[in-house]
């Protein structure tokens, strides 16, 4: 009708009009040009996409390098930050009210998200960097045949040490609990304390550990946490502790390493136990307003660029299997060559915690007894 | 009764409602609805995550016989007794120079006092980091001066509950000040001449007349101290480390940072308000029969 807004309604002229520009545009330029055009013709998701992410990854102006792709296709569609302290937080701000279009938790969250109602999957068709990604990874990021996840940055949960104070009796998570540093040991604020506990104590599932096992897990940590001066909820907190030498011991990720070894002669140590290795996951939230532009945003991040940029930068891996980073030192130390290093023989994958509630309620007895 | 009587006794009326008016609806709206929701939170009246509820005191229930926050609580309330008793004894004769010394600078000295609450609450506590660190600034002293062997800091400086009470007492002693002062202000000096007269030395003057009378701004600055205190949880995080983690770490980790457990949290917030009520209330008595005694 005259005058009614483009995007309010679609007459049957316009359907076929657009089916045909689509489906002419498809066959001269692929299908992610016929996606873009599509985007720009049937809908027009306008505002800023809503973005729940890390800090760390948030607003800060060297971090556009990962979706400055994005912002060159969309400058009006800039995206807009909030934080997310940690998979928890974004889990009650949801329940809360908080819409973000995407979030970003990590692997071990996919399953529950799939789950909750509260993501939609992916269409991978609209992400012309998903072939490139790794297929181990993409297929952590499924749940029931369904993409859920959009793999981008993985690492490690392993153990960075000062090599000019620490000397470990063996490569082993045992170098968290060792008696002869008490004071000197940071352990990380999350669940996954239990999970290093089981692996440590040789549960036979640490994700899904039995009474007893949880039993002995908690009670070890409870006794063990007297040797920690620190359990670090942000990177931050981590690296102050560890530059005014109040930490030697810490349970880490790469990027830690990356800072630290800026100032003092660190080691990241892969324990004989194995290191778990972690995956962050672009999930996309139901009724978002912005489905295309979130797929673009996704799309930018999974790039050959911004891959390298991430792994300069902060020491993590990419999924883009084509990123590689400047330094071989890094290449060589997180294995970026090998397709497989997030999974055995090298790393156990995280992954879903059945008893996630319960976890977390042991956990916070663990903090209380300290 | 004459009509402009009538009038002025009416206005008078409406006058008291109108003023309290504002106070007092700014104060149910955001306190007692806001106490309200978060009690509906601890009766599943509302639940964080959707699905069936009722009405129950089954978050209570738990609360209560599982015990597992109690203590970590009493830890809390240890601290932040010792804490505000520390800091009510510092402050005390600092608040006694300053209005019964006579000083003609005691406004300017008052102000010196308070320029710390000018600064931002986060970089005073992050400037402790910068002290106590084991590379910090009293530990390099003692290291300059040979009073520690270089590589053996003070460690329990940082990231312990002494750092969490010492940056505590540090961030509330101006607050804790002011009322002593105030109290002390007031005190009629005439009382003070009366019992030189009658040759009442300097203590005995203090510990029968000054401090009596004194002791409403001591609790009142007692309470200032203590009530936020026992819910802190900003401090503890920055320089608390593992054995600084306090109750309202605990609240914040359940409504937060750990997996949410909004009605857990609900019922932890109003364990501690009433406690914290409860507490106010034997203080205000206590000391109310102090009055009593010495009228």
């Amino acid at each position: 009708m005259e005058g009614e807004p483009f995007d309010r309604r679609l007459s049957r002229a316009d359907m076929l009009r657009l089916a045909g520009l689509a489906a002419g545009v498809g066959v001269v330029a692929g299908p992610a040009a016929a996606a873009d055009a599509a985007v720009a013709h049937v809908t027009k998701e306008s505002g800023r996409l809503q973005v729940m992410d890390w800090v760390g990854y948030v607003n800060d102006l060297p971090h556009h390098a990962t979706y400055a792709a994005y912002l060159k296709k969309y400058p009006h569609n800039k995206p807009q930050f909030t934080h997310m302290a940690n998979e928890s937080d974004a889990l009650g701000k949801f329940h809360a009210g908080a819409h973000p279009d995407l979030f970003r938790p990590y692997v071990g969250w996919v399953k529950y998200f799939a789950k909750s109602g509260l993501v939609q999957p992916w269409n991978p068709k609209l992400i012309s960097n998903f072939k490139h990604l790794n297929p181990f990874m993409v297929k952590a990021g499924q749940y029931k045949g369904k993409q859920y996840g959009i793999p981008d940055d993985w690492g490690f949960d392993a153990i960075l040490y000062r090599k000019d104070k620490v000397h470990p009796k063996a490569r082993s998570w045992g170098l968290l609990f060792d008696e002869r540093y008490k004071g000197k040991i940071a352990w990380y604020d999350d669940i996954g304390m239990i999970t290093v506990a089981g692996l440590y104590l040789k549960a036979k599932n640490p994700w899904n550990q039995t009474s007893a096992e949880l039993d002995r897990s908690v009670n070890f940590l409870k006794k063990k946490i007297k040797l920690t001066k620190l359990i670090w909820a942000y990177e931050s907190d981590l690296w102050q502790a560890f530059r005014g030498g109040d930490v030697w011991i810490a349970y880490a990720w790469p990027n830690d390493w990356v800072t630290m070894k800026k100032k003092f002669p660190v080691v990241y140590m892969h324990p004989r136990e194995k290191p778990v290795s972690w995956v962050g996951m672009f999930m996309l939230l139901k009724g978002t307003p912005r489905p295309h532009l979130a797929h673009a945003y996704v799309n930018a991040w999974s790039s050959k660029h911004s891959g390298k940029w991430l792994e300069d930068n902060y020491g993590y891996g990419h999924a883009n299997t084509q990123a590689r980073p400047s330094s071989s030192q890094l290449l060589k130390a997180l294995q970026l060559a090998n397709p497989k290093a997030v999974t055995l023989p090298n790393a156990y994958f995280d992954r879903d915690i059945p008893q996630r509630a319960l976890y977390a309620h042991l956990w916070e007895q663990v903090k209380a007894s300290g | 009764m004459p009509p402009a009587r009538r009038r002025r006794r009416l206005r008078r009326g409406l006058a008291t409602p109108a003023l309290l008016g504002l106070p007092v609806s700014w104060l149910v709206l955001f306190f007692v609805v806001p106490i309200a929701i978060v009690g509906a939170y601890s009766v599943d009246v509302y639940v964080l995550f959707p699905g069936p509820h009722h009405f129950t005191f089954t978050p209570w229930r738990t609360f209560f016989s599982q015990g597992d926050y109690f203590p970590l609580f009493v830890k809390s309330i240890e601290m932040s007794l010792s804490v505000s008793a520390v800091v009510v004894a510092l402050a005390y004769p600092l608040a006694y120079f300053l209005a019964l010394s006579g000083t003609r600078r005691k406004y300017v000295l008052l102000l010196i006092l308070v320029v710390p609450f000018l600064t931002s609450y986060l970089l005073r506590v992050l400037a402790w980091k910068v002290i106590l660190g084991s590379q910090g600034v009293v530990n390099t002293f003692l290291f300059s001066t040979g009073l520690r062997a270089e590589g053996h800091p003070l460690s329990f400086l940082l990231y312990s509950r002494f750092a969490v009470m010492l940056v505590l007492a540090y961030v509330w002693l101006p607050f804790v000040a002011l009322p002593i002062f105030v109290t002390l202000e007031s005190i009629d000096r005439r009382l003070l001449e009366a019992a030189s007269d009658l040759y009442a030395s300097r203590l005995q003057a203090f510990l029968r007349i000054t401090l009596p009378l004194s002791l409403p701004g001591v609790v009142a600055a007692f309470l200032f101290v203590f009530i936020p205190t026992v819910g802190e949880f900003v401090t503890p995080s920055l320089v608390g480390g593992t054995s600084g983690y306090m109750y309202g770490n605990q609240i914040v980790d359940l409504f937060q940072t750990g997996f949410p457990d909004w009605e857990t949290g609900a019922v932890l917030s109003l364990f501690l308000l009433a406690v914290i009520l409860a507490l106010t209330l034997v203080f205000v008595r206590f000391l109310r029969a102090g009055e009593a005694r010495t009228a």
